[in-house]
């Protein structure tokens, strides 16, 4: 696997696991940064004897330096499986995307959960956390040929199945549902690091032809519309789209995150972002 | 609006006119997110007039195969005019001319028939709100034509009369038929009979009784065109012996006498020409123009060609806008 088809994500913040692994943790123990000293009797690994501090100390005790070991987090893939993003080819990219993820995940050594909701969290789109590429593999197999249909609002009940230790996780979602569903999912999910990406088809607003007689279904209501377009409908339309992107930057901003809008699994792009926020 | 259909049972393919309400047989594309779409008023528009059309469309299809239709009804009218039967006497002696004699063809002479024909297709011609009813006698009445406002009609009838002439005159059944042409109670307008005969008979005492009746009760005027040949008895030709003086020897003074006696308005032209008789119709012309209440007749009129017509154009419409549709599909 070429090292541009993975994506290199940093903390900005200690992860509290036990296990090492490629991130900032707040654990003492193998690393290479200094942390603190500590008494020789509480940790009794003499190699680490700091002479100067010991010989400076006036009431003569021994102290020996403890670093800080990298530990590993737990990544999250929040999938929004609605039937939206089961349209023009958003399946895809959310399949190849969970398979680029997965394999960074287990790159840097942690692991990684996939949690899938559409009307509600069903237990078939869910995957506890692990290291195991064989089950992502499988996943990604299902839910490359899986009809997706009804709507986001499972998305709500995603922090019940997320851990009480802060993990970093990967919203994958095109936003059609209203912002306070999407407030309320971020306020749900506060104590994560959240990386929204929002997912948007051009087929749907830059595309449309400019002159003709559309009629446009919705996927997830039904409701069904017919469109004289027109350049200046054709204007209206991305219009609003330029709008709710405005709304969805800052709803997301409210909640300290910065979303990415991605069209196609553009991971060159995913990684410049990925490296600003850890700026 | 009296419609009816030629098949009802096809009318029970009329709900699929409700179709279009379920489905605009569009291409649909799907989109993710309609909510975020801006509502036009525009789209919304044409949205329900391509239902509509196609409703439209679909019942005039429907309605044009079970062969929608006017039933023929009557319309009522108010125009001058009156309601006229005209009697006339097609004995021997109307194909002579006025000089007595059959015609011979040429210096213009005709048969008087020929003119009364002429003259009455001229009175018909200028009679436009009339009622007019055509009836003949001979030796028995003959029913024509019932009182219509069908011009058409009334001239074809009086055309008939060309016709050899039949046997003889027995007018007092040829009134009692003509007053049986008005059948309704008199409403409005006047109502005359114009008798044309160039002659007369007795009349028994049994048909004058009824006669008299008869006249009273339905209000008739009456017009007599006595064509009088030359040299023959005139309406007021008294008679030279006091003998001579009875409904044998001289009916039409005796017919004349009758018709006087009847109270009701009477008026006697005794015309001894064509120039004459024009005259005479010319003042019945002038004389009968009260105000008419009458029902015309408006035949059944077919409305199925209007049906497909306006489907048709519907049709066009939706094939325009079905042309104008967005064609690509949706990217994959």
């Amino acid at each position: 696997m070429p090292e541009a088809d993975l994506l290199h994500y940093r903390l900005h913040w200690l992860s509290g696991a036990v296990y090492p692994g490629a991130h900032p943790g707040r654990m003492s123990g193998a690393g290479l940064l200094f942390k603190q000293h500590q008494p020789l009797a509480a940790s009794n690994d003499p190699r680490r004897l700091d002479l100067r501090a010991s010989v400076l100390d006036p009431f003569e005790h021994f102290h020996v330096r403890a670093y800080r070991q990298p530990s590993r987090i737990d990544v999250y893939l929040l999938a929004d499986l609605s039937g939206s993003m089961g349209h023009a080819g958003k399946q895809k990219i959310l399949t190849a995307l969970l398979r680029t993820l997965a394999r960074s995940a287990f790159g840097y050594g942690d692991r990684f959960g996939f949690i899938g909701a559409s009307e509600s969290i069903e237990p078939h789109w869910l995957l506890p956390t692990g290291l195991h590429e064989a089950a992502v593999s499988r996943l990604a197999c299902r839910l490359e040929t899986a009809e997706l249909s009804g709507s986001a609002s499972g998305l709500r009940n995603a922090a019940a199945y997320l851990p009480a230790e802060r993990a970093l996780l990967f919203l994958l979602t095109d936003a059609h549902f209203p912002l306070a569903h999407l407030r309320d999912l971020l306020a749900s999910l506060q104590m994560h690091d959240i990386v929204p990406l929002i997912l948007w088809d051009a087929g749907e607003y830059r595309q449309l032809p400019s002159w003709g007689l559309l009629s446009v279904r919705d996927i997830e209501s039904s409701v069904s519309r017919t469109l004289v377009m027109r350049p200046s409908l054709r204007e209206r339309i991305i219009a609003a789209y330029a709008k709710r992107r405005q709304h969805l930057i800052g709803a997301f901003r409210a909640f300290g995150s910065e979303p990415l809008f991605i069209e196609h699994c553009d991971i060159p792009a995913i990684n410049r972002y990925l490296h600003q926020r850890a700026a | 609006m009296n419609l009816g259909v030629e098949s009802p049972w096809l009318l029970t393919a009329l709900p699929l006119a409700l179709l279009p309400l379920v489905g605009k047989g569009m291409r649909e594309h799907a989109h993710p997110g309609l909510m975020l779409l801006p509502p036009d008023p525009l789209s919304g528009l044409l949205d329900w007039l391509i239902r509509l059309f196609a409703m439209l469309a679909m019942a005039g299809l429907v309605l044009g195969m079970a062969g929608l239709h006017r039933r023929g009804q009557s319309v009522e009218r108010i125009g001058h005019g009156a309601e006229i039967v005209l009697l006339l006497d097609r004995s021997n002696s109307m194909d002579n001319s006025f000089a007595g004699r059959a015609p011979n063809g040429n210096e213009g002479e005709e048969s008087k028939s020929a003119a009364a024909r002429r003259l009455l297709t001229d009175f018909v011609n200028r009679r436009e709100h009339d009622l007019i009813g055509v009836a003949e006698y001979s030796t028995a009445p003959l029913f024509v034509m019932p009182m219509t406002e069908n011009k058409e009609a009334v001239k074809a009838a009086i055309a008939a009369t060309a016709t050899p002439a039949l046997a003889y005159t027995h007018v007092s059944k040829g009134l009692g038929m003509a007053l049986s042409f008005f059948e309704r109670p008199i409403v409005s307008g006047s109502r005359l009979i114009v008798l044309v005969s160039d002659g007369a008979a007795a009349i028994d005492p049994d048909s004058e009784q009824k006669l008299r009746q008869w006249f009273k009760e339905k209000q008739v005027r009456l017009y007599w065109l006595f064509l009088r040949t030359a040299n023959s008895p005139g309406i007021y030709d008294q008679p030279a012996d006091p003998r001579d003086d009875n409904a044998q020897a001289m009916p039409e003074r005796y017919l004349h006498q009758f018709f006087t006696s009847l109270n009701i308005p009477y008026q006697a032209y005794q015309a001894e020409s064509p120039d004459a008789m024009k005259q005479a119709i010319a003042d019945i012309s002038r004389l009968e123009n009260l105000p008419i209440h009458y029902f015309e007749r408006i035949p059944r009129q077919d409305l199925s060609g209007l049906c497909y017509r306006a489907s048709f154009i519907l049709l066009l419409l939706l094939l325009a806008l079905k042309g104008a549709e967005v064609k690509t599909e949706a990217k994959p």
